[in-house]
């Protein structure tokens, strides 16, 4: 590069550079006014107590728009429309887990929420560390009848006669089926009544039927483990009892393993990369799924999509919860505690037929369960009805899924490996078990067990 | 000023002596002037985090929980001694070595290749550097739907040979390569056109002295492409291999570290072990592990440069 | 650090004068021909695929064998994520946030590797080596502990936050540092006889000479800040704040049903800006790589 053309280019740049000099510093001087025009209504500080006003208390609240994106934030909408004494501030925060991580870090800079949604496996977490309020008082000064709560969904949040968690988006896994290849192969119109029928009688009529795969396992760490709960409980065994101890290891969880191991060796089960991918698109004639998924599958699969309860093992029937519910935070000052009450009354009530119906999420209430507003929801979607119809059969979760810190994805990558690597159940769940045990230790340590 | 002009044209790199020293003084606020801010921020929203994650690797603290326990090496031990840790180094290092090895020889190759004057050159190369500005996040889903080995496009295409494809994000054998090859595809593009650029830049006097010599193909490649590449793969290989290391959202979007730990690497352990696990002593471990090996590593190649240099190429 | 200057000293070599090749035999040219063909329909496929997806029916995506162009194409998807979430509002704010944070970090690099390439200072090698060290940092270790100091400044939910960690550079740093190590002395010296300052010199001699190797620079800084996902996640938490990636997570869905077409439609809208950028950017882009590796 020679001198003289550097000499003309640099004259012209330096025009351009100074403009770009002057432009870069007019544009750093306009730093300080997008300071002034950021904060948004939607901050939110837990620490300062509200000046005693009549107008409507303000309350924030995290939620992940589960199911669908538009529904939990149409649900608050009309909350704040329906009344004037709370407003909702709605903000979404990603899923389950970001919420949860931004939950323990905004609990430090105090900039955490009134009302978090909070799912099946973090819940725990807050109220071990004595961050949630016990809701029974304030339930009963809203006149809310804890009784009318479907039982199996409401237990699942009190803990020392207490409730701490109450059902908003809850599921249960369901039984899928595909009624064409159940057609083309001959059954009848119904989910197996065992594992048994299933894998013996049913799976080879499919097979000869021309389907691609007979039964699809879940396809991720934390969905394996929340589906097999089912299948060890099922086989008479559990992951653990409500103190901890550790039983995945015990001889039913064995067989019930060993069970799992077999489906994918004899051929008539397989590990779908993903699960309602596969079901959709036929490629699997039945799964076990999220009762979630029920308008997803009904909406993009080609086939008459049939549901049922899951089929029961060697020692009957079994089916567990899921899904998130609503707490209040004991960082939220009381003169705003009676307003979250308020909200979460609403969502888990009035709200409720609406989020359901648009979900695909369960009615926790059973007045409403029984009112107009499911029984005809009922009458056009009679797959929904099943679901409901299974919902007293169930039960609430084991503590090592949900209690024990990531316990779902420990117990999870044990299936993986009986499934996919085919390894011996007992060794797995052995392995599974002691760590399970270890996490457990500052759980109960914190409980002051 | 007049000291300055001096002084020998080649040597802007003045000795002390030489200097007045209020024209040293000067010097070294005009640096400390320039530098300051970028080390503020730098060492607020990088350095800080790190040294607090050297400090939590020391504690056991669930991240809510108001006191931390100080428990010494425990969670070093823990870490170390857990069966898995070595297939998650081995994991690690089977990803770098071949999403970086990948990456350069392909992306040399092609280089090669490309270096010919062809037709609609500029065009192709735009192609190849595109996945590179897409966001990770996004490239994992279109591949989940890629490897699918059911409606995949790699299905499609292999069906009209008749060949069955491998499932490739359930199959332990497969997944490694597959997240491997997801990782290439989007890196390959900026290795091609950095390598271009340095193959144009090698002088042609060196290669035609070399043929005068009596020198092949081979042995041209050999003493003249490699050497005048050398600058460019060093600030290739640094970069790749800090940026394989650290590669987190195609494996968090395609496989979460499955199926089991297949392709669970530091880093995603780390994100596990703080981000679900809430460890926070365990995820500051795999943190310093993860940053001693990136130091280490390029430390080494710093050495071997200066070899290089040192002793001539 | 003596090796860090020998590094810097290998790209002292006088610049290599860009001859065009010779035309090479036939068979090597259809081999090249060949290797780009293979090259741009690999890359490009999948690229290909996501655009037409973005195009489907949700029932045409799960369609065995797949199909190669849509048999019924639709916009509903694009509409479907537009409304899911505010995209314009979301486009207001990305474009805010990635402008500021590529102003930020341009001057830093440019000043900082100025410094690290011309001027003296005692230990300044090791300084640097300090400065690659934050490249070994990876966001996951820095995300939470950098909300808790922006919380303690005020700064959740604002451009600041969103904006300011952003600002200090590493990469851009080391990118500078070593094209202005690679620039011919003589100008320079000129420069500094005639009485300039530093900054009059590195206004009217380097950076002129600088500009590929810049527009490279703006381009990477944009391309990583415009798709930034985890850091404004959790700076932000209303809606009103928050940038375009954040607005395909909301597409996607856990229990239930991930329209996969929107989410396709979702991140073209995140991805064409950028794409316009790069195609406007790219006679820059491709010299400047050239120009700022090559010697370095």
């Amino acid at each position: 590069m020679d001198v003289k053309g550097t000499d003309r280019q640099s004259m012209t740049s330096q025009r351009l550079s100074k403009r770009g000099l002057l432009g870069g510093v007019a544009a750093l001087a306009g730093l300080p006014l997008l300071a002034a025009c950021g904060a948004s209504s939607g901050d939110t500080g837990a620490g300062s107590s509200a000046p005693k006003t009549t107008g409507p208390v303000k309350i924030t609240y995290w939620g992940t728009q589960p199911g669908s994106p538009t529904a939990e934030p149409a649900v608050v909408d009309q909350f704040n429309k329906a009344q004037q004494d709370v407003i909702v501030n709605y903000e979404f925060q990603g899923a389950y887990a970001d919420l949860a991580n931004k939950l323990t870090a905004a609990l430090q800079a105090k900039t955490a929420p009134d009302v978090p949604l909070l799912s099946d496996v973090w819940w725990f977490k807050f109220f071990a560390q004595k961050l949630l309020l016990p809701l029974d008082d304030l339930m009963k000064s809203e006149k809310i009848d804890s009784k009318d709560f479907v039982d199996s969904l409401y237990n699942e949040g009190i803990r020392d006669g207490k409730a701490y968690w109450i059902p908003f988006a809850r599921s249960t896994p369901i039984f899928y089926y595909n009624k064409e290849a159940w057609q083309k192969a001959g059954l009848p119109d119904r989910g197996p009544k065992t594992w048994d029928e299933f894998s013996k009688e049913w799976a080879p009529k499919l097979k000869s039927g021309g389907v691609q795969n007979v039964y699809g396992h879940g396809d991720n760490g934390s969905y394996i483990a929340w589906l097999f709960q089912c299948v060890i409980w099922q086989f008479g065994g559990a992951y653990s009892d409500q103190n901890f101890n550790i039983k995945i290891a015990e001889p039913n969880g064995v067989k019930a393993g060993e069970f799992y191991r077999a489906s994918v060796k004899d051929g008539w089960a397989y590990v779908p990369q993903n699960q309602a991918n596969d079901f959709r698109s036929g490629l699997t004639a039945a799964i076990m799924g999220s009762t979630a998924s029920l308008a997803g599958h009904e909406n993009a699969a080609k086939f008459p999509v049939g549901t049922a309860f899951l089929p029961e093992g060697p020692a009957g029937f079994g089916c567990c919860t899921g899904g998130s519910g609503h707490a209040i935070l004991s960082t939220t000052p009381p003169e705003r505690r009676q307003a979250a009450m308020k909200w979460i009354n609403y969502a888990t009530g009035k709200g409720n037929p609406f989020f359901a119906q648009n979900t695909g999420y369960m009615p926790v209430r059973k007045s409403l369960l029984n009112g107009p507003e499911f029984q005809d929801f009922f009458k056009q979607h009679p797959n929904f009805k099943t679901t409901v119809d299974q919902l007293p059969k169930t039960k609430g979760q084991d503590a090592a899924r949900v209690f024990v810190p990531a316990g779902d994805e420990i117990i999870g990558k044990g299936i993986a490996r009986i499934t996919t690597n085919q390894e011996a159940a007992d060794v797995v769940f052995k392995d599974v078990a002691a760590e399970l045990t270890r996490e457990a230790q500052p759980v109960l340590r914190q409980l002051g067990k | 000023m007049a000291g300055t002009a001096a002084l020998p044209a080649a040597a802007r790199g003045r000795t002390w002596a030489a200097v007045g020293s209020r024209r040293r003084t000067r010097e070294w606020l005009t640096f400390a002037a320039f530098v300051l801010p970028n080390l503020c921020f730098l060492a607020a929203f990088s350095y800080w985090p790190l040294l607090q994650n050297f400090y939590l690797s020391f504690v056991e603290w669930d991240m809510i929980s108001p006191e931390k326990i100080w428990v010494g090496l425990e969670n070093w031990q823990l870490v170390l001694s857990d069966k898995r840790f070595q297939q998650i180094l081995g994991n690690t290092l089977a990803f770098t070595a071949g999403s970086v090895g990948a990456t350069l020889v392909l992306g040399l190759a092609i280089a090669l290749l490309l270096n010919q004057r062809l037709a609609l050159r500029n065009g192709a190369r735009a192609v190849l550097f595109t996945p590179t500005i897409l966001p990770g996040a996004a490239i994992a889903v279109v591949w989940v739907y890629v490897f699918d080995p059911n409606f995949g496009l790699i299905k499609s295409v292999l069906a009209y040979v008749n060949v069955p494809g491998p499932k490739w994000l359930t199959d332990p054998a497969w997944v490694m390569p597959a997240i491997i090859l997801v990782y290439v595809w989007k890196n390959v593009g900026y290795s091609v056109v950095v390598f271009l650029a340095g193959l144009q830049g090698i002088p042609r006097e060196l290669y035609e002295a070399a043929r005068v010599d009596g020198a092949g193909a081979w042995q041209r490649f050999r003493h003249v492409t490699v050497p005048g590449l050398g600058p460019i793969s060093f600030f290739l290989v640094i970069t790749s291999l800090l940026g394989s290391f650290q590669a987190f959202d195609i494996i968090r979007v395609m496989t979460a570290g499955g199926p089991v730990i297949a392709t669970t690497t530091l880093i995603y352990q780390l994100y596990v072990e703080g981000f679900t696990a809430f460890h926070a002593g365990r995820a500051g471990v795999y943190a310093l592990i993860l940053f001693g090996v990136m130091l280490t590593l390029t430390a080494v190649q710093l050495r071997v440069v200066e070899r290089r240099v040192t002793y001539g190429s | 650090m003596a090796v860090v200057q020998s590094v810097g000293a290998a790209g002292l070599a006088a610049p290599p004068v860009r001859t065009p090749p010779p035309r090479t035999r036939l068979p090597l040219r259809l081999v090249g021909y060949l290797a780009m063909l293979l090259a741009v329909v690999i890359i490009g496929a999948p690229m290909y695929w996501m655009v037409t997806a973005a195009f489907k029916t949700n029932r045409e995506i799960y369609t065995i064998p797949p199909t190669w162009f849509p048999v019924h194409p639709t916009m509903d998807n694009f509409a479907i994520a537009w409304h899911t979430a505010p995209f314009g509002q979301f486009f207001v704010n990305s474009i805010v946030v990635t402008a500021f944070i590529t102003l930020g970090k341009m001057l830093n690099a440019v000043l900082c590797g100025y410094a690290f390439a011309y001027l003296n200072f005692p230990r300044k090698n090791l300084i640097f080596v300090l400065v690659l060290c934050a490249l070994m940092i990876p966001e996951e270790i820095t995300i939470l502990p950098n909300y808790l100091t922006v919380a303690n400044l005020g700064w959740v939910n604002t451009y600041m936050g969103l904006i300011i960690p952003s600002f200090g550079s590493a990469f851009g740093t080391f990118l500078m540092r070593q094209h202005f190590l690679s620039l011919p002395r003589e100008v320079l010296e000129a420069a500094e006889v005639d009485g300039a300052t530093d900054l009059q010199a590195l206004w009217s001699v380097v950076l002129p000479m600088s500009r590929p190797v810049l527009a490279t620079l703006l381009l990477l800084t944009v391309v990583r800040s415009w798709n930034e996902f985890l850091w404004p996640l959790i700076v932000t938490n209303s809606a009103n704040m928050r940038t375009l990636p954040i607005g395909i997570f909301t597409l996607f869905q856990q229990e239930g049903v991930t329209v996969w077409g929107a989410v396709m439609a979702g991140a073209i809208f995140v991805v064409l800006p950028v794409v316009l950028l790069y195609v406007w950017a790219q006679r820059y882009i491709v010299e400047g790589i050239s120009a700022g590796a090559v010697k370095g």
